[in-house]
């Protein structure tokens, strides 16, 4: 496998700004339909930037995504400052959400998030730390 | 289905660019929750939703959604119709009720598309 960069790029997500909410996610899925990848791996990789971004905004302080190009795959990594998840075995259930009335209001909060975000991606990995944040890892092949 | 077809049969209020109601659908997804739209919606359906706020718009762009129809009369800001209409995405208000909408596009042929079937 040829690991080697060839590109990344780096967003900011603020938590609470539900104006921008969305916007990174939408950028990626655009630099991805630009350059040529395969409809089906845009897909997959917006659904889980978007998901990723949105629990940012709904539920950390502030967040960084950081997303890369190699020759097979597409690789993102996430990290927020915020509250972390208590419990991830119930996080990563469908149906299990945090979410409070103003975010269902909103059209979240489903229980899907993570489960949407595990199952479009190849490799997922996800690490959160009571009262410090949450780092996420996935990975979609390309071909 | 041409979507000002649909627009007729529903009622609807357009508030994008006449053109767009061109667009032909063949399938369609009702839902408020954005994450189901994420997981379980066809890839260029029809939204059906009672949710507005840019959410639905920028969730509509990822899944190349062909249009949306708002329910119950709610209407869409300005800001959503200036997005939507900058990436070609018609927007159309209806008084009916969700399950009235679904209802009528069931019965005309719509179809809700095999779940994941083409990701």
């Amino acid at each position: 496998m040829n690991n080697e960069i060839l590109y990344s790029k780096s967003f900011g997500i603020s938590g609470r700004d539900f104006i921008n909410a969305g916007t990174v996610s939408v950028k990626i899925k655009n630099i991805l339909k630009e350059i040529g990848i395969k409809p089906e791996v845009v897909y997959r990789v917006s659904i889980c930037c978007y998901e990723a971004e949105m629990n940012v905004v709904m539920y950390a302080d502030a967040g960084n995504l950081d997303f890369k190009i190699t020759k097979d795959e597409i690789i993102v990594s996430m990290e927020d400052k915020g509250p972390g998840i208590e419990n991830i075995e119930l996080a990563m259930k469908e149906g299990y959400s945090t979410a409070t009335q103003e975010m269902r209001e909103m059209g979240f909060g489903a229980g899907l998030g993570l489960p949407n975000i595990k199952n479009n991606s190849d490799e997922f990995r996800i690490e959160s730390e009571i009262l410090k944040g949450t780092k996420l890892y996935f990975k979609i092949n390309l071909n | 289905m041409e979507l000002s077809l649909i627009a007729d049969m529903l009622d609807c209020r357009n508030h994008t660019d006449e053109f767009l109601l061109k667009k032909e659908i063949l399938y369609c997804y009702a839902s408020d929750m954005m994450s189901d739209v994420l997981k379980s919606c066809k890839i260029g359906a029809l939204l059906i939703t009672g949710l507005v706020n840019q959410q639905v718009i920028h969730v509509a762009e990822i899944m190349d959604l062909k249009g949306i129809i708002f329910v119950s009369g709610k209407e869409p800001s300005a800001v959503m119709i200036e997005k939507a209409n900058d990436i070609k995405l018609p927007l159309m208000t209806t008084k009916k009720q969700l399950f009235e909408v679904c209802g009528i596009l069931h019965v005309v042929g719509l179809k809700g598309g095999e779940i994941l079937q083409d990701r």
